[in-house]
């Protein structure tokens, strides 16, 4: 009788402690690090030597939605992969591209611009909450370019948008990743093809 | 003994009863705009429409189009759309992608467009664009666990409708050529008498293997 007792206070304690850690595991945030793969754009390229300075805004850049109840539900960070998505893009629409970890930096290298982007806003929609069978990412960005001296040139907003649709075998964290790869490809099209019909580019362009 | 054996008969009748109205109902329509016709050396490359903003042409049932059309008699060669979108980059992404054959007749006069295009030996592109939709859920079931043992008892049911449509344009005129539409619908039924039995209908599958062999027809110009 007592062995019998001794064996179910045991099942009892292991079932308690899976259910405690359960229950603290549904209580943490779900992290996403962005992953994913980019083509190099078939397009002309501009014959400009371009610095390119990555803000640590942007290649620190995490957003965090929160649910309903207001607690932190995904932490979504996106930084690594848009540097990585430039590093592809800028080179197939540039003669020359480099890094530079600072404006000064660029202005003693004595180059024809220098670029410099910034996440200003990141949405997520869920399905969850949106009630449609998508997962959707927005991005606005801000887009500076400056001469060689840091002086202003062009100062454009760009917005990106990825949407993946839900399956049911696949975990929320891929699709919020493939949503995201999606928005990126979409900014790497738009900027691509649109940097140089900006009016201040154009005419900027216009003067060299 | 009798009664057992009459039980087992009713199971049987009613399980062939529901298999049997778990099949499909596919409708093709095929709209022919100018003629068609494919060498050896040309391909055919099939991208899904993801323009909408509620809902998306999945990459699996484009494959799965892709798949069937590169099997049986008059096979064709299909371009992975994949490897194509990402060889294009970026004039097929959603944003960029041409939407009438008036946008492709544009975008072929950029010289590194067409010249992809030739390196694949595209002759045809379908857009295909559609959905799957589940509607009509009713039923219940439920599963309980207990020391004895685990069981799900009730019965649920749905209907799926898939709803695609295939439009071809030809690379070498720039024009439309065609437009096939496929409807499929069909009733699922999920009965659970200790283990759930799915009687799943193949809505979206049979769907694919008639687009599959519709479009191959059209575009060998049968």
């Amino acid at each position: 009788m007592n062995r019998v007792r001794g064996l179910m206070r045991g099942r009892v304690r292991t079932v308690l402690i899976l259910v405690t850690a359960l229950y603290l595991t549904a209580c943490g945030v779900n992290n996403v690090v962005i992953e994913g793969s980019f083509p190099t754009p078939n397009i002309n390229k501009l014959p400009l030597n371009v610095a390119v300075y990555y803000d640590p805004a942007l290649t620190e850049f995490a957003y965090i939605e929160y649910s309903e109840t207001g607690s932190e539900e995904y932490n979504i960070a996106s930084g690594q992969s848009h540097i990585e998505l430039f590093s592809t893009v800028l080179p197939a629409m540039f003669d020359g591209v480099v890094v530079v970890e600072s404006i000064e930096e660029a202005e003693a290298l004595g180059v024809d611009a220098i670029f410099a982007p910034i996440i200003e806003e990141f949405q997520l929609a869920l399905p969850a909450k949106t009630k449609l069978d998508v997962y959707e990412i927005w991005i606005k960005y801000n887009m500076r370019l400056m001469t060689a001296d840091g002086d202003y040139i062009a100062d454009w907003v760009l917005t990106s948008y990825g949407k993946t649709p839900s399956e049911s075998l696949r975990s929320v964290e891929a699709a919020i990743n493939a949503a995201a790869i999606v928005a990126l490809r979409d900014l790497a099209s738009s900027f691509s093809l649109s940097f140089s019909q900006v009016p201040e580019v154009k005419d900027w362009l216009n003067t060299l | 003994m009798k009664h057992f054996l009459r039980i087992n008969r009713l199971g049987i009748a009613l399980l062939l009863l529901v298999s049997l109205a778990s099949c499909t109902t596919t409708t093709i329509d095929e709209f022919r705009q100018g003629e068609t016709g494919i060498e050896n050396n040309e391909s055919v490359v099939i991208l899904g429409r993801r323009q909408a903003s509620d809902y998306e042409t999945r990459s699996e049932f484009v494959e799965c189009v892709g798949e069937g059309m590169t099997r049986g008699e008059n096979s064709i060669s299909i371009v992975p759309e994949q490897e194509f979108i990402d060889a294009m980059f970026p004039w097929f992404e959603p944003r960029t992608a041409p939407l009438r054959t008036r946008d492709l007749e544009r975008l072929m006069t950029e010289a590194v467009v067409s010249q992809k295009m030739t390196e694949f030996g595209v002759r045809y592109i379908v857009w295909l664009d559609g959905f799957t939709e589940t509607t009509d859920r009713s039923g219940s079931i439920s599963c309980t666990i207990g020391p004895g043992g685990a069981g799900c008892f009730g019965f649920g049911s749905w209907e799926d409708d898939a709803n695609f449509n295939a439009r071809v344009w030809d690379v070498s005129s720039l024009t439309n050529v065609g437009t096939i539409s496929t409807d499929a619908t069909g009733q699922s039924y999920l009965p659970a008498f200790i283990i759930p039995i799915p009687l799943i209908a193949r809505v979206e599958a049979n769907a694919c293997s008639r687009l599959a062999t519709q479009l191959k027809d059209f575009v060998n110009g049968s």
